[in-house]
């Protein structure tokens, strides 16, 4: 479980995040949306340290996370893997080293043991027979399984996307989600998925915050998305004309 | 001011990252020796043409500038020595190397910054400004010196070879020239500056880069940056070096 509380965060004067508190469940997928722009990959970063929030606390079950310095933070580091939005994989390394990092850096197996643990990842993840390409050699869908693949090569307790599915076609973006729903799942993890990709919401949002111009706006689940009064959210979950005639087309049923 | 004071405790609070003790020795030392190549050896090409026709010049210049019935003829081999080993190979070496290796590496760690792959390594736990930087001073620090050394090999052969082809000179001549009055010390002081240039190199690219903000065109003036601002210091530095170490 990780606990946000009262999060405050500014950038040169401009409060992006503001007084936010939030729980995010383990074994479950918990989905930030928002607009681009709403402080969403702030919120993200903030919890895993990659930003310093202004004040308010960040709990990793009952350690205080932000009160901890690089060495301390460490040793919950290595319980986290995170796919970032553009997959962020070493360009200098294949893709098998990109997997096998985090095995490198922070255990002692050997090459055998490590190279089995990559060799299940990437067959987790559905990338077989090209353990030798680099990235550069790679799809958009399949840099985010590799990366996928990477972030959960240690075994993490807590796994964080940032706008997992951007940049891909529906199809692979729907499998990207399955995939991430499935690993949750499987290893129990505490899950944090930043997007403003609705199918997402609908297909894994098990609990979903809901961020507008850095304040938590409303926060449920996907069965309650769809039927809330708040008039920002509804906003922006109907912003596209499909799910406006949907909208309307139950409004009408149910009248 | 307030700007420039800012950005020198950046740099150094970015050294003191650097210089803290690395995760994994063995990693450290399998990215040492990888940068050894990708900035040292790639580099021999580049110098040792440059020192070369850099010899040549010299060697030619010399002559031309001291006819004179007065002068000995071995002397062009001596003040070609002498100008290659005390300032040529070691500055013109390092100007060519903020150029070359500066940019490269500006660039590589800005590309790596913008991409969020240094968020991914620090979100690893990884202490990213260790990982990235301290291999490529170590790199260049160890093979830098040695390429100070070819160049002033390269840059005599090429002067040796200018001077005779021209006829300027004869080869006895030029070879007793290069061995008239020589002082080891000037190896020595080119070997030191060459360590202080590495270390301005690799690590003014490298702040430019791992403190790049934006995008592409960041990254690309990021690169600029630091081949300036390296080549400025190298200068700098070579002003202060002489006059401590020669003094």
């Amino acid at each position: 479980m990780i606990r946000v509380e009262n999060l405050n965060k500014t950038f040169d004067g401009r409060l992006v995040l503001d007084n936010i508190s939030v729980t995010f469940e383990t074994g479950k997928t918990n989905l930030i949306i928002g607009r681009s722009g709403s402080g969403k990959t702030v919120l993200l970063k903030s919890i895993v340290g990659l930003h310093e929030p202004d004040n308010g606390e960040i709990w990793f079950e009952d350690i205080l996370f932000n009160n901890l310095d690089f060495e301390e933070r460490k040793k919950i580091r290595e319980q986290m893997g995170m796919l970032f939005q553009g997959s962020a994989l070493f360009d200098f390394f294949t893709v098998e080293q990109n997997v096998r990092f985090p095995l490198d850096m922070f255990t002692g197996k050997t090459l055998e043991e490590k190279t089995e643990r990559v060799n299940f990842c990437l067959k987790r993840v559905d990338i077989i027979n090209s353990n030798k390409l680099y990235p550069s050699e790679l799809s958009g869908g399949m840099k985010k399984r590799v990366a996928i693949a990477r972030a959960i090569a240690l075994n993490p307790k807590y796994l964080f996307c940032d706008e997992p599915n951007s940049g891909l076609d529906p199809l692979t973006a729907i499998l990207i989600d399955e995939l991430i729903k499935e690993l949750t799942e499987e290893y129990s993890m505490t899950t944090i998925v930043n997007t403003h990709d609705m199918n997402s919401v609908v297909e894994i949002g098990e609990k979903v915050i809901f961020i507008h111009e850095g304040i938590k706006c409303w926060e449920g689940t996907n069965k309650e998305i769809l039927h809330s009064d708040n008039q920002i959210l509804n906003d922006f979950v109907f912003a596209n004309s499909l799910a406006k005639q949907l909208k309307s087309t139950e409004n009408n049923n149910s009248v | 001011m307030l700007v420039f004071l800012r950005q020198l405790g950046l740099y150094f609070i970015m050294l003191k990252k650097v210089f803290s003790k690395p995760e994994k020795p063995l990693i450290y030392y399998q990215q040492t020796m990888h940068e050894m190549v990708y900035l040292g050896v790639n580099s021999v090409g580049i110098i040792s043409i440059i020192s070369f026709f850099m010899g040549a010049v010299i060697t030619l210049q010399t002559a031309y500038n001291t006819e004179n019935p007065i002068y000995p003829t071995y002397l062009i081999g001596l003040g070609c020595r002498d100008s290659i080993i005390l300032e040529f190979s070691s500055t013109i070496s390092a100007l060519i190397l903020a150029g070359k290796v500066g940019s490269n590496i500006a660039s590589e760690i800005g590309t790596m910054r913008v991409t969020e792959q240094i968020d991914a390594l620090e979100m690893m736990g990884v202490n990213s400004a260790s990982y990235l930087i301290l291999p490529k001073i170590i790199a260049t620090l160890l093979f830098n010196p040695l390429l100070t050394l070819i160049s002033i090999i390269v840059a005599i052969l090429g002067g040796w070879l200018a001077g005779t082809t021209a006829g300027v000179i004869t080869s006895e001549d030029f070879i007793y020239g290069i061995q008239y009055a020589f002082i080891p010390y000037y190896i020595t002081y080119s070997i030191i500056k060459t360590l202080f240039f590495a270390f301005i190199i690799t690590s003014v690219s490298a702040f430019h880069g791992y403190f790049v903000e934006g995008g592409s065109l960041e990254v690309g003036r990021a690169s600029t940056k630091a081949v300036v601002y390296s080549s400025v210091l190298i200068l700098l530095f070579n002003v202060i070096l002489t006059q401590l170490l020669l003094s």
